[in-house]
């Protein structure tokens, strides 16, 4: 599916990660976790190319990615739609330049977000909706070009709580949905309990350069309480793998 | 060296008269801002004041200059005074309201820190809104030098009827050397320009940064990204961001104060009533004093002359209304080559490094003091032109050269703010150029452009001044065009008519004021409401 084979990315003289291989399996959401500034969002970033590495490639399906691409969608931490566009102009963004027509585009559009809940509120601007509302249309632009992976850059951390988890809750099957073409979702996230909640596998980075430094597969039935005390433990396995020798 | 010792002093003398000017706009705009908001009557005369005083170009008051200043007080004081009240009308509009937005977004915590400490006026002042003031005045001095230095070219030497005014300066001794055809001496002088210029840029660029690095609380660079370092930004660029160029800082401080229903603070209930009562008092007072100078004005005037000037009204809007077309087209084209150059420019860290520090400094250098050469290298190919293209391409330049500058900043720090988030989308989907253009870089300059082109428009004025009439632009020979109003106030003024040049330019005064009120600032609030990038952004 999305390899990473040996990555390594430096700013000046600085090497911010250095050694990463990284790989996601079909209908796989994996997470990767590590401290503040030790380069999770940049690595996101270089697996979808936003950013080149220093060292290293990014393959998709065995091909090697050399550019950003709608294959390869990213959801941003800050969360991103364009204000002067409603809704479903910023979902219908996604689909330039395929040569869909109009009717098409638009009904692919809507089909998006109807996937993620927005069905509605196709003629909102950004400004009229709420922050979570605003993810799930930013969510609705990725998924409507039809990606294979889904690279989130802690999408829920500018959320209130309960939007959050309510978000969280959904997300899973909105994502693997029968709609979507998404094959497997890249989460980073520094919130442990959001991690083991979602993730099918979680990858650990830490150190100055970091690397990774364990790999835990999260094997929970879903829905997943956080009250269960499996989850728990899962928890608290991927605090130690963070901490150990701090 | 050719008379270098009087170029060096006249070039110093011609900077002093604009660093004068521009000190006495922050000194002035400091106090008048503390006093905007210690009185809410007097900010609701000074706000709208602005506006409209701003909206006329310079040149529209250049008439009233040659009244007052010329005519009333005359001798070498009454030109030096003119001279220095067309630099301070070019600088001091954009200083005051930077200074006015700075003082209206001072943090209510810092202000009850300073009433908690029993901070008075001066306290306050040196404490707290003068320091907190420094980013907005350090970024409009680029634009500030940069348009009083446009005009003090062009107002040290003054012809009215037979008389020629002129004051100590190297537009003046640069009109002596054109005269004269001293090509070493007009070298030397653009030399001395150029040195200047480039001095004080540098000089401007420093303190910029050192007054962001110190005081920069709110800044654009702030608006510009919040937690990554942008990938399409270099250090220098971050320094760039603080030389925008004529209203460009207040955008963003406009965009600031529009996402608040009002602003930070509040004045109601602390300004004290006697504050409050004085600024009602000398708001009422300086319109009583123009409702009385405009009636004694009208009631001194013959009632031939009004029929002499009614009569020749209708020509004056003809004019007028061929000089909007030339300023539509010079506000076109740096449109059009300002999107593309600064699009091309904002997303090349390595380019814009070069090309916008040499930009900037040649924006600064005036177009008067070396278009002479210009005109001299290539007249002989121009005058092959039929009927009077030549002089229109020559305005054109002119008015090019004047103002390309505004629209062309404003759009390359608009592609600035665009938050990278936006760029990483744009990638992702894998937009083309004119996509990217037409669906987020354009929507997202907006209110940049907006603002630019404003500015533009504003200042195509002077370059249209300078160029549809300019008697000996070289020795024995003529710029001029067929129909202009900016011509037919040079000529007027040339001529002796100042009562013509004076009515000419109220009515030049009234149309832009209103284009500017009712068409500019409705598209500035339009795209102020709607387009406004950063809220692009939700990061609660």
């Amino acid at each position: 599916m999305l390899q990473g084979q040996d990555l390594s990315f430096s700013v000046g003289q600085r090497v911010i990660f250095d050694g990463i291989n990284i790989e996601t399996y079909k209908n796989e959401l994996v997470s990767i976790i590590g401290p503040s500034g030790v380069g999770k969002s940049t690595l996101l970033r270089v697996l979808g190319m936003f950013v080149r590495p220093t060292r290293g490639r990014v393959l998709l399906h065995g091909e090697e990615v050399t550019r950003p691409t709608p294959r390869i969608a990213l959801v941003h931490q800050s969360i991103a739609t364009f204000p002067w566009m409603t809704a479903l102009d910023n979902v219908k963004l996604a689909l330039q330049g395929r040569g869909l027509s109009k009717e098409e585009m638009e009904e692919r559009a809507r089909r998006a977000l109807e996937m993620v809940g927005l069905s509605g509120f196709e003629r909102f601007y950004p400004k009229e909706m709420s922050g979570g509302m605003r993810q799930r249309a930013a969510i609705a632009r990725a998924l409507a070009g039809d990606p294979y992976v889904l690279l989130m850059d802690e999408p829920f951390v500018h959320l209130d709580e309960l939007t959050a988890e309510r978000l969280r809750r959904e997300i899973y099957d909105i994502l693997f949905s029968e709609g979507s073409t998404l094959e497997s979702v890249v989460l980073v996230s520094h919130n442990l309990n959001e991690v083991v909640e979602l993730s099918d596998r979680v990858y650990a980075m830490r150190g100055s350069p970091a690397r990774i430094v364990g790999e835990l597969t999260i094997e929970l039935e879903r829905p997943r309480n956080q009250y269960n005390p499996i989850f728990s433990e899962y928890v608290s396995e991927l605090y130690s793998m963070l901490s150990i020798g701090e | 060296m050719y008379g270098g010792l009087i170029i060096a002093a006249a070039a110093l003398a011609t900077f002093a008269r604009v660093l004068a000017m521009m000190g006495l706009s922050i000194v002035t705009g400091w106090l008048l801002g503390y006093a905007s908001l210690r009185s809410r009557g007097f900010e609701s005369a000074y706000i709208p004041a602005i506006a409209v005083l701003e909206s006329v170009p310079v040149i529209g008051f250049f008439p009233l200059v040659l009244i007052i200043f010329v005519e009333r007080i005359g001798g070498p004081l009454g030109v030096e005074m003119a001279a220095d009240f067309l630099v301070f009308d070019a600088v001091v509009w954009n200083i005051w309201v930077g200074i006015y937005q700075a003082f209206k977004t001072i943090p209510r915590d810092l202000e009850e820190v300073a009433d908690n400490y029993g901070l008075g006026f001066l306290g306050k002042m040196r404490k707290l809104y003068v320091p907190y003031s420094i980013p907005r005045i350090a970024a409009n001095l680029f634009p500030s030098f940069a348009d009083g230095l446009f005009y003090i070219m062009a107002s040290e030497v003054v012809s009215v009827g037979v008389h020629t005014y002129e004051v100590f300066g190297i537009g003046t001794l640069l009109t002596e050397y054109v005269a004269g055809g001293q090509m070493a001496g007009i070298y030397y002088s653009l030399l001395a320009i150029g040195v200047g210029v480039a001095g004080f840029m540098t000089l401007f660029r420093y303190f910029a940064r050192a007054s962001v690095a110190k005081y920069g609380l709110d800044t654009a660079a702030q608006i510009r990204r919040r937690e990554r370092p942008a990938p399409r930004l270099g250090s220098s660029a971050w320094v760039t961001l603080a030389r925008p160029m004529r209203r460009l800082s207040r955008y963003a401080a406009s965009a600031v104060l529009a996402s608040v229903a009002r602003p930070v603070r509040s004045v109601s209930g602390r300004a004290p009533r006697l504050a409050r009562a004085a600024g009602y008092a000398i708001g009422i007072a300086i319109l009583g004093y123009i409702v009385y100078s405009s009636y004694r004005l009208i009631a001194a005037v013959p009632a031939a002359t009004w029929s002499e000037l009614l009569s020749d009204t209708p020509a004056m809007l003809y004019a007028l209304a061929v000089d909007y077309g030339r300023v539509a087209v010079i506000t076109g084209a740096s449109f059009a080559i300002s999107v593309l150059a600064g699009y091309y420019l904002a997303t090349h860290v390595r380019a814009s490094a070069i090309v916008i520090p040499a930009v900037q400094t040649i924006a600064a250098f005036p177009p008067p003091a070396y278009f002479p050469l210009i005109y001299m290298a290539t007249y002989t190919y121009m005058e092959a032109l039929p009927g009077g293209i030549g002089a229109e391409v020559y305005v054109f330049i002119l008015g090019f050269l004047s103002t390309f500058y505004y629209v062309f900043f404003s759009f390359w720090m608009g592609v600035q703010s665009i938050p990278v988030e936006f760029w990483e989308l744009m990638d992702n989907y894998r937009l083309g150029f004119w996509d990217r253009l037409r669906r987020v870089v354009l929507p997202a300059t907006l209110p940049y452009l907006v603002s630019g082109i404003s500015s533009t428009v504003n200042s195509a004025w002077g370059g249209l001044m300078v160029g549809e009439y300019w008697p000996g632009v070289v020795p024995g020979r003529n710029l001029e065009v067929n129909v202009g109003l900016m011509k037919l106030l040079d000529v007027y003024v040339s001529q002796g008519y100042l009562h013509r040049a004076a009515w000419a330019s109220l009515l030049f005064g009234a149309v832009v004021a209103v284009y500017s009120l009712l068409f500019t600032e409705r598209l500035m609030n339009l795209s102020r409401s709607r387009y406004v990038v950063e809220e692009g952004i939700f990061a609660a």
